[in-house]
């Protein structure tokens, strides 16, 4: 099992959990499990495309995904995810 | 204290001017309490779709549901989470830490709003596992553009502390 980091804007879809755990052999089918455990999810990272939304970084451990194999980036037990929005602000 | 090359100083706040009335958004770097580099982010709130919205708070999330696209970017900003992430990348290959960020306000005075302050808390959250220094927080000003200010602050359980900056020549 993987575990996974739940960014706040996200939690009211895990019942307010920050962390759970899910099975899976890459992001790709963490973030599909993700969704199905969690319906609503999975839309909410990934664009109409499919692709991580523009303001989503994915971590597997402290690497963004970007620089190891994106989506197919393998995981083994042990490993963390994280879903994390980059930085935002306003006046 | 924080310790900010003039170079520095004048490149953020020329960012600020160019992308005014939008707010202009960065990363910088450095070690411990000396800023290094600069890096500039876009700014992508504009392009964010309606769901992407509700990242923000409930106060935040009303206003920015009634304006425009274009004119979202005027009270808030989203950095690009791609170029964030090249900048880290950047950052760490010059064995650097991500010591800030720093945004502008165009309406308004060099503080942290309440929205900065939730979000400041957001990424404290999760720092500490991506192994990530306790990040400085800098506005630039130019609600009066012949008159920009910048100051920087630490953001702890959600109360912002004034850090003075020293402009290094």
């Amino acid at each position: 099992m993987i575990k996974v980091r739940i960014p706040t804007p996200l939690r009211p879809m895990t019942g307010g959990k920050s962390e759970v755990e899910i099975a899976g052999n890459t992001v790709s089918e963490i973030i599909d499990n993700l969704g199905s455990a969690h319906p609503g999810i999975k839309e909410r990272v990934y664009d109409e495309k499919g692709e991580v939304r523009r303001f989503i970084n994915i971590y597997v451990n402290e690497e963004d995904i970007r620089f190891l194999t994106g989506k197919d980036t393998p995981l083994k037990d042990g490993d963390e995810v994280s879903i994390i929005p980059a930085i935002a602000g306003g006046s | 204290m924080l310790a900010i090359p003039s170079s520095i100083i004048k490149n953020m706040i020329a960012h600020a001017r160019e992308l005014a009335p939008h707010e202009c958004c960065g990363i910088l770097s450095g070690t411990e309490h000396t800023i290094a580099e600069a890096y500039r982010i876009t700014n992508i709130l504009a392009a964010l779709s309606e769901q992407d919205l509700t990242r923000f708070d409930g106060a935040k999330l009303t206003d920015l549901q009634r304006l425009s696209p274009e004119e979202r970017a005027d009270i808030a900003f989203q950095m690009d989470a791609r170029e964030m992430a090249m900048a880290q990348r950047d950052i760490r290959s010059k064995s650097l830490d991500l010591l800030g960020f720093y945004h502008s306000h165009t309406f308004s005075p060099a503080r942290p709003s309440q929205t900065d302050i939730t979000i400041a808390m957001e990424f404290e959250s999760y720092r500490a596992k991506l192994h990530l220094p306790e990040p400085f927080h800098l506005i630039v000003s130019v609600e009066h553009s012949d008159q920009p200010s910048i100051r920087a602050y630490r953001i702890r359980e959600s109360k912002p502390t004034e850090v003075p900056i020293h402009t290094l020549p």
